[in-house]
């Protein structure tokens, strides 16, 4: 699944990676897609409060895996 | 004195003759004992800008003859990366509690260092033992004001006048007398400040600074309490909170997932609760603040809290409630 954020601005793009998140089981995978420059830290920082995992694959590219209910 | 008559008597130049210029240049004196008792030094170290940002360009240029290096911090303010891209530079990391790693600095380099950070209260606890032979050491006390004793082996330091709750538009420059420093503005004479400062501001500062310093031991023990409520409040009731290392009581920065900084700010400030913010949307450029960034916290929904010295816990719990309400209001919109 791809969610694509691009040209929203924060804090929208976590908003919406939560929502799509909210109904998945442990171990769902989707792909970020957002330019806003806030989005590298506060996806780091996300996931460190939250219990997930993201990793940035390229530019504006995140690779989200759903670990936490 | 109060400020009107202040005005009064500072208006004739300090450096003319004649009795009103005699008066002046007898406050100025005062004013640049006062400050030199406070901060730490001699008077004749002591120099006043009408621009306090100067001070970053005086206090680290003046330090980078030949082709020396300098060393500063990710977390340090951004008119120090302005003066950094002007030389060759090194820029340390922070761990997550923000303190610098000094491993990088060798002798030889010239050390910017701030003593408190403006945006979280961090403060450095430990000023390298590593490299005894700093070219030179520029210390950035905007934040720290009175509250943090320079470091015995300073060369030049810059203060920002509001952290003693004095005017703004007032920077405190020193140069050590033993340090090896020239001026990098254009200048014909020996002064250090391209031209005189407001005497009027200077005064008032000077008065700013004696009271604040009589206060100081009285107030920092209801502050830090202030503080500790404040960090507990917010952890225990306000869900996915992110709160910044901090250190100077004074200063606290929290951040709240799910939550736009700018309707928070702007919502809080209707309340009456003017707070700033680090976050991307509410700032000039775009940029979410290169300090949380930094130290791996959360950089949306952020706010900047200062504890004024005459604020009540009535007031603080009256505002922590509203804060956990509007919150709470903004994620379920």
């Amino acid at each position: 699944m791809i969610l694509d954020c691009l040209g929203k601005r924060c804090p929208l793009p976590i908003i919406e990676l939560a929502k799509a998140l909210a109904d998945e089981s442990i171990g769902f995978k989707l792909t970020l897609l957002s330019d806003d420059p806030a989005s590298q830290p506060d996806l780091i920082a996300w996931a460190r409060m939250t219990g997930n995992s993201v990793e940035t694959s390229e530019a504006n590219t995140f690779q989200i895996t759903k670990l936490a209910k | 004195m109060a400020l009107p008559h202040i005005f009064e008597v500072t208006w004739p130049d300090p450096s003319k003759l004649g009795a009103d210029s005699r008066s002046a240049a007898l406050l100025l004196n005062e004013a640049r004992e006062t400050f030199a008792s406070h901060l730490g030094m001699r008077s004749d170290e002591i120099h006043f800008l009408g621009e306090t940002n100067l001070g970053f360009h005086l206090g680290i240029n003046g330090l980078m003859s030949g082709q020396r290096r300098l060393v500063y911090s990710n977390i340090d303010r951004m008119e120090v990366f302005a003066v950094a891209a002007g030389h060759p530079s090194k820029m340390l990391d922070v761990d997550p509690n923000g303190q610098i790693d000094f491993s990088e600095l060798n002798n030889g380099d010239v050390l910017a260092l701030q003593l408190c950070n403006r945006e979280t209260g961090i403060i450095q606890a430990g000023i390298p033992d590593g490299p005894d032979q700093l070219a030179g050491l520029f210390v950035d006390a905007t934040a720290s004001g009175t509250r943090i004793k320079l470091p015995a082996n300073w060369s030049t330091a810059l203060w920002d006048s509001t952290s003693w709750a004095g005017p703004s538009g007032l920077g405190v420059f020193a140069v050590s007398k033993n340090a090896n420093w020239s001026n990098p503005l254009p200048h014909l004479d020996g002064r250090v400040n391209p031209g005189p400062a407001s005497l009027a501001l200077i005064v008032a500062s000077a008065l700013a600074i004696d009271s604040w310093v009589a206060d100081e031991k009285n107030l920092a023990s209801k502050i830090a309490a202030i503080n500790s409520e404040i960090r507990s409040y917010i952890s225990s009731n306000i869900p996915d909170s992110d709160l910044a290392p901090g250190g100077a009581d004074h200063l606290i920065s929290a951040s709240f997932l799910y939550v736009n900084a700018e309707q928070l700010v702007t919502k809080l400030a209707d309340k009456g609760y003017p707070v700033d913010s680090g976050s991307a949307c509410s700032s000039v450029n775009m940029q979410p603040s290169h300090v949380l960034a930094a130290l791996g916290v959360l950089t949306q929904g952020n706010i900047r809290l200062t504890i004024h010295h005459a604020i009540t816990f009535e007031e603080v719990h009256a505002f922590l409630d509203i804060l956990a309400d509007t919150i709470s209001e903004l994620r379920s919109e």
